[in-house]
């Protein structure tokens, strides 16, 4: 029989150290790392770290040797050692102060495409999807970056771009499920293709840039992301039948910038959407008047994703309309569009009520509110949003139209915005006070978008009005511990009111007691009931029901307990004949549920210190 | 004067050249001017008297018009020796002198006319040649011409006299002809006859001979050792032998070394080998084996091959075809980029494109697979958890962190927090501010992603009651004790000991007042009291006689074992019991044989004083060490008593029958704990600290020594079917031993939080119980099945509280009813308990 030699089989082969993998690998570190990151390989941690590493102990890092052999064939590898030769060419071009050489060096340099290390791994579209929320966040934080030496400007303007092209799909779509302000940023979480997707969006501030970070490792997650999310956006607009990549209308990336400046371009009803937006009337008036275009494609968000029919019908029907509304706009309006959709069949999904929450409602939004934030979330449910600040620059200011002053008709646009205005239902104001009020209008703070959002339904407006305390912003995905603060507000008023009630029952019970008996049904022993009467008799008290009754409510409690106390008994006395293993499980299960225990406790006890606390200030008031 | 004599001193020399200055300073290189120039400036500056003259411009002319005639006499003036003229010439020279200043007058005003002409034409002409030299050395060169032609003058005067103006210009014209010729003498035939300027032996010279140098050729030095002369210059004069000085002239002329002295002689002329600096560069240079030649190492290179196309090419080879013909390769090449340019594969000038920008896009799963499953060891990166309430901007109040909580936060490390951030709240949209940590976290994010090992957990998503092992309810396990009905209290401190006799009636309690007291069991009456123990002794056992009808009880108290019938019970049975202790008197009574003082020594049977046999002791049993246990035999005529301090003689088998005590091991076995007799076979169980062994009486060996894992027993049970024991440890274990399956147990339970003082079966139903210092009696039911292969069943069934806690000891004994479900129990809080169902 042959003798087996030590760690020649099993863990000592299946892992390989990070120092192994370079060498093999023949890489530099930083070349591992990237082909790392773009492969997504990741250490592993053996079962048994000892036998891993061939009886050592010493802490080390250990990659699945599979993973690593899987590697040597890989081509972007091929073109990281291009690179390398590339670089030393390069500098010795530059060196000798060789421009010429260095420029035709550096046009013709080596580059890779990562796209079908996409395609490798996530075989298929959903599992992209799947994984699309690392992909988003990062590149809304780029894009939120400022640019600088370590992230150049292309790199922030690209990513801007995708986000913008991501918030335009979901936002036409209408696949936005959940929005939630957060103090970090912005989280949202949208349905595709059935999967859900979550991603944190900055809030538009210049962000902190802390000096320890390493921004290679995070521009080459950038690089995967970017090329991740442009075929995963090209499958998108290509399943919905949109044009991909969308025009970008300059314009209005001058003016508010964001989702607005898409146009979203319908692949089939191409030729329809320009018969009707390109009048010449209109292309003149774009053109003189930039900013209009971006109300106008406020507006414009969803129209496309109307057949073509649909719209050349609407079109002559609603010809008066699409005229005025022509004048500052490159495509038909919303209003005429939605009002004549033909129901889509999965739109009868009751979930879908959110989809056309606000599809009846215009939004005028303050330009104190963060537009990005709001203008994304109404546009996802419907809504049309009406912005004050792209509005003052139509009506007041318009640098571009300084030019050519002459055209500009101050009064005309006024007009315009005027008829524009009449049709807002909301306004989203974020304000303490307000000077003045258009009748006809609900005044609303942001959240209520939000709230109404994540309920599902149109929330309350009175405890959203302007200048209002606001009620809590509750994230959609619950409280870790299982807590619920509207839950146990209920349960708190429940007992409130039944307090209140036995108070006010035992007041009424000394008047007329007797009443009270019959209601009660008494579950105690018949018997000891006739004895105590028949004490209380002696004694020459009339025996009333409240005593009974109290000392029922006190038997209760216990009761209940008894009840609870006994199961618990049973339950500590069958944990005696666990094993060992099973305890340590057991009390490993009982400790995280402690814990969330422990955590809901705190919560209420503070709940109702505060609850107290501010109805002793009511009494004082 | 005697400037002038000086000037003539010079004369054979100077000659010569004066003369040459004459007539070739318009033609000379203005190098040999320069040269000239130099001794004259020395003469120039003794004649300065002469000035006068050098301002008349006509002296220089009339000495030029007398030069003409002058080298026609060349011929003859060669004849002579270099001393006659010499002499000649001085002499005429003496002569002239005294009258040439005279005449020089009238000669002026002769030639007035056209002498001015000529003089400005020589002098425009001679500027006109040395543009540079003139400027500095104009007024210079007048003088030098002056003074030369002073003398040639006078020659000239002093011989012709008579020529006329005309001749003179018409020499003039001739004389620019023949620039050779120096001056003119006489003939023989007395035609002036031409004197020639000495040859200046430079480089493109004919003769390379030197002029000074002698021109002996290759005769000797030697032969001319007779004459005056060495030899003869060029023009045929002797070159006289230089003077020889004495041997001390010589000698001196070593001493001073003049400037370039080698110290040899010269072999051609004799004298002293001079050498100047440039040669001895030279000789030095050809030491080293350098080049020696004036070679310009550095020299401008020549382009014999230059762009230039020069009339005589330096080949002459022709034309070859190819210059004229186009390649056919080139045209290959060419037409190759057209073809490409043509199918479209090329596209010149394509505009510049961003390279990210041409990647395209395209429907990457296009042949969209069906779901795969992934790779067995892939392990996807987990996602982000979901924000909770308390990171909203607006979160609920109860979230918002206390004064303690934030202090807390603050302090504790940055890995260590359970959240990185503290729950804020803003009472609006507008207000809330940046998130300083944001990038940070993202930063974090993608190292976790890539650096973090993964490792795949399987998260046991079950409900925790579902690991409760599942056993019969305890409700349809009853009967079993479940409530403290009945309270013993009379004993001052620890009850230790406790026994139901065998009827069901009497409770036996024993404690650390040395009283043994009985108990009604039912009332809870103490009937009858006994005390003991002396000197505060405890009572460690009490235990009735499982005979029925005897009423016998033994309890231990310090060394001693007493046997007692208490008054409690009918005569009959009284009288039985007197009988069976006193039967063994009889034989106590017998002199005891020899091997039996030994044990005499051990143990002794003694009756009781009167004090003690008035309370109803009739027999003491006097050990030698402190008694703790006692065991009975089924039948009731032997029983056990356990020392556990009395090594070999820990366990002593008492007989009551004949007052006899057996010490039944030879050697100790440690520490023995408990002792205790099958239920039905003749067999002894005895409990050390770790094992429980298990001895055959009819044998006499040991048959099984149960390993309970315990580190220090404190009591054991056998089951009444005697198959199975119980263990109770002092570290909380109560271990269950089947026997037939191992000496191992077959559960370890621990569930006391303190040390188990007592385990027990019941022995008709099928409960146990422990009982622990924690003050809690743990009853469980534990079923036997008869079936081999079914282990028996165990449920706790109840945890009977009731017991306080003295002292850290709880209950120290327990002892359950014969016949029904209740369990007597005493503890260190000095009282006993009825527990029943």
């Amino acid at each position: 029989m042959r003798i087996k030699k030590k760690h020649q089989a099993g863990a000592a082969k299946n892992f390989i150290t990070r120092t192994q993998a370079v060498k093999k690998l023949q890489l530099s570190l930083a070349d591992f790392r990237r082909i790392c990151i773009f492969k997504g390989i990741y250490p592993r941690a053996p079962r048994n770290a000892k036998k891993a590493n061939k009886g050592s102990t010493a802490p080390t890092t250990f990659y699945y040797t599979k993973d690593i052999q899987y590697l040597l064939h890989e081509p972007v590898i091929q073109k990281f050692r291009d690179h390398k030769i590339f670089a030393r060419k390069l500098s010795r071009a530059l060196g000798r102060g060789d421009v010429s050489d260095a420029k035709r060096l550096d046009e013709n340099r080596p580059r890779y495409r990562l796209d079908m290390i996409v395609k490798e791994r996530y075989p298929t579209f959903l599992d992209a999807v799947r994984d699309l929320d690392d992909a988003l966040s990062m590149l809304f934080l780029f894009a939120a970056m400022p640019a600088s030496d370590k992230v150049s400007a292309r790199v922030t303007e690209d990513a801007e771009k995708l986000c913008n092209q991501w918030m335009a799909y979901v936002a036409r779509e209408r696949l936005l499920r959940k929005v939630f302000v957060s103090i970090k940023g912005v989280y949202y979480e949208a349905e595709v293709k059935g999967q859900e997707v979550v991603w944190l969006v900055p809030f538009k501030f210049p962000q902190n840039v802390p000096t320890d970070v390493d921004f290679r490792i995070m521009l080459t997650f950038l690089e995967f992301y970017t090329t991740l999310l442009q075929f995963v956006l090209y499958r998108l607009y290509a399943d919905a039948g949109i044009v991909y990549p969308p025009k970008i209308d300059a314009a209005k990336v001058q003016g508010v910038g964001g989702i607005s400046a898409y146009v979203m371009e319908g692949k089939r009803e191409k030729e329809s959407l320009l018969q009707i937006s390109t009048t010449t009337k209109a292309i003149t008036e774009s053109e003189m008047a930039s900013r209009a275009q971006t109300i106008a494609t406020v507006l414009n968000k969803i129209t496309d994703r109307v057949d073509g029919d649909v719209i050349a019908t609407t079109a002559d029907d609603e010809e008066e309309v699409i005229d005025t509304l022509d004048k500052f706009t490159a495509l038909p309006s919303t209003d005429t569009v939605i009002s004549d959709i033909i129901p889509q069949p999965d739109e009868t999904l009751p979930e879908d009520a959110v989809k056309t929450l606000f599809s009846p409602f215009t939004f005028y939004v303050g330009r104190e509110v963060p537009l990005e934030i709001v203008e994304f979330t109404i546009l996802s449910l419907g809504g049309t949003v009406v912005s004050e600040s792209v509005l003052d620059g139509y009506l007041h200011v318009d640098t571009d139209a300084l030019l050519d002053a002459e055209e500009v008709d101050f009064d005309a646009r006024q007009r315009e915005v005027d008829a524009l205005l009449q049709k807002v239902t909301h306004q989203v104001c974020d304000r303490p006070a307000l000077a003045s009020r258009v009748p006809g209008r609900i005044y609303v703070q942001p959240q209520w978008v939000f709230d109404s959002l994540n309920r599902g339904r149109l929330v309350p407006v009175d405890e959203y009005a302007v200048g209002a305390t606001l009620p809590p912003h509750l994230s959609p995905w619950g409280d870790g511990a299982g807590y619920d603060p509207e839950g146990i507000g209920k349960e708190e008023e429940g007992e409130e009111s039944e307090e209140v009630d036995e108070e006010a029952e035992s007041d009424e019970e000394e008047i007329e007691g007797d009443v009270e008996v019959e209601e009660e049904e008494e579950e105690e022993d018949e018997a000891l009931q006739h004895q105590r009467e028949l004490e209380s008799e002696a004694k020459g008290i009339i025996y009333s029901s409240a005593a009974s009754k109290k000392r029922k409510r006190a038997d209760k409690k216990p009761k209940k307990s008894a009840e609870e106390k006994q199961a618990e008994e049973e339950k500590e006395l069958r944990k005696i004949m666990m094993t060992n293993k099973q305890k340590k499980l057991y009390n490993q299960m009982q400790y995280g549920i402690q814990k969330k225990e422990t955590r809901r406790e705190t919560l209420k006890t503070k709940r109702r210190k505060l609850e107290k606390n501010k109805q002793n200030k009511k009494r004082v008031l | 004067m005697a400037k002038r004599k000086l000037a003539g001193a010079k004369k054979p020399a100077a000659k010569p050249q004066t003369s040459a200055q004459g007539t070739g300073n318009r033609q000379g290189s203005k190098l040999a001017n320069l040269q000239r120039r130099a001794p004259r400036l020395l003469i120039m500056d003794a004649d300065e008297d002469n000035e006068y003259d050098d301002n008349n411009g006509f002296i220089d002319d009339e000495a030029e018009e007398a030069e003409e005639d002058e080298p026609e006499d060349e011929s003859d003036l060669e004849e002579y020796d270099g001393e006659d003229v010499s002499e000649q010439f001085e002499g005429l020279l003496d002569g002239v002198i005294s009258d040439s200043e005279s005449e020089d007058e009238a000669g002026d005003k002769a030639s007035e006319g056209d002498g001015e002409e000529n003089d400005a034409d020589e002098r425009t002409q001679y500027f006109g040649e040395d543009d540079e030299i003139e400027e500095h050395e104009d007024a210079a060169e007048v003088i030098i011409n002056s003074v030369s032609d002073d003398d040639e003058e006078d020659e000239y005067l002093s011989k012709y006299s008579a020529a006329s103006d005309a001749e003179s210009l018409s020499s003039i014209s001739s004389d620019q002809e023949d620039s050779r010729v120096a001056y003119y003498t006489t003939g023989a035939d007395g035609k002036p006859r031409p004197i020639y300027h000495e040859i200046d032996p430079h480089y493109s010279s004919d003769d390379s001979d030197l002029e000074d140098v002698n021109t002996i050729g290759k005769v000797p030095l030697s032969a001319y050792d007779e004459y005056p002369h060495i030899g003869y210059d060029i023009n045929g004069k002797r070159i006289m032998r230089p003077a020889t000085g004495s041997a001390l002239d010589s000698l001196l002329d070593s001493i001073e070394v003049p400037e370039g002295w080698t110290g040899l002689i010269d072999k051609e002329s004799g004298a002293d080998l001079k050498l100047t600096k440039e040669e001895l560069e030279l000789v030095k240079k050809i030491q080293l084996g350098e080049n020696a030649g004036e070679v310009d190492p550095y020299e401008s290179t020549i382009e014999w091959f230059s762009s230039k196309t020069e009339i005589m090419g330096l080949s002459a080879a022709p034309e070859p075809k190819r210059r004229f013909v186009p390649s056919k390769y080139e045209a290959k090449r060419i037409m190759k980029i057209v073809r490409a340019i043509r199918e479209g594969r090329i596209s010149p000038n394509k505009p510049k494109v961003r390279p990210e920008d041409e990647q395209p896009v395209y429907d990457l799963w296009a042949d969209d697979l069906q779901e795969q499953q992934p790779h067995v060891m892939h392990i996807p990166a987990p996602k982000v958890a979901k924000p909770t309430n308390d990171e909203s901007y607006n979160p609920p109040e109860e979230y918002l962190p206390s004064e303690e909580e934030i202090n807390a936060w603050n302090e504790t490390d940055e890995m260590d927090r359970e959240t990185d951030y503290l729950p804020r709240k803003f009472s609006s949209l507008r207000t809330v501010p940046r998130y300083e940590n944001f990038v940070r976290e993202r930063f974090e994010r993608s190292l976790d992603l890539y650096l973090a090992p993964r490792v795949r957990r399987n998260k046991l998503n079950i409900d925790p009651d579902s690991l409760l092992p599942k056993l019969p309810s305890p409700q349809d396990l009853r009967p079993f004790p479940i409530k403290c009905s009945v309270t013993y209290r009379g004993h001052k401190g620890r009850v230790r000991a406790v026994s139901v006799d065998s009827s069901g009636l009497w409770l036996a309690t024993g404690g650390d007042d040395g009283t043994v007291r009985i108990w009604e069991v039912l009332t809870g009456r103490e009937i009858w009291k006994a005390t003991v123990g002396d000197n505060d002794e405890a009572v460690e056992s009490v235990e009735w006689s499982p005979v029925k009808d005897s009423g016998i009880l033994a309890a231990s108290a310090g060394e001693k074992i007493f046997l007692c019938l208490p008054p409690i019970f009918d005569d009959e049975t009284e009288v039985t019991g007197q009988e069976l202790l006193a039967a063994g008197w009889g034989y106590a009574a017998q002199p005891a044989p020899v091997e039996q003082i030994n044990k005499e020594q051990q143990c002794k049977w003694i009756k009781p004083s009167e004090k003690l046999a008035s309370q109803g002791v009739d027999v003491v049993i006097v050990c030698r060490k402190t008694v703790k246990q006692i065991a009975w035999h089924r039948r009731g005529d032997y029983f056990t008593g356990v020392s556990p301090e009395g090594a070999n003689m820990a366990v002593l088998v008492h007989q009551i029958s004949k007052h006899n005590t057996q010490s039944p091991f030879r050697k100790s076995k440690g520490i023995i704990q408990r002792a205790q007799f099958h239920p039905f076979k003749p067999m002894l169980y005895v409990a050390t600290q770790r094992y429980v062994r298990i001895y055959d009486l009819s044998t006499q060996s040991l048959t099984k020594a149960l390993q309970p894992g315990a580190r220090w027993l404190s009591s054991f049970d056998i089951h009444p079917q005697g198959d199975n024991v119980i263990t109770g440890s002092y570290d909380k274990r109560v271990t269950w031993h089947d026997l037939d399956l191992s000496t191992k147990p077959y559960r370890t339970l621990r569930y006391h939080t303190r040390a188990v003082r007592d385990v027990r079966f019941h022995t008709r139903l099928p409960l146990f119980c422990s009982a622990s210092d924690d003050g809690h009696i743990n009853v469980f039911h534990g079923t036997v099945y008869d079936d081999l292969l079914r282990n028996p069943l165990l449920v706790p069934l109840k945890v009977l509280k009731g017991h306080t806690v003295v002292q850290s000891l709880g209950v120290l004994k327990v002892a359950w009813h014969p016949k029904e479900a209740w369990l007597f129990s005493v503890g260190a809080d000095g009282t006993a308990k009825l527990w029943t169902s």
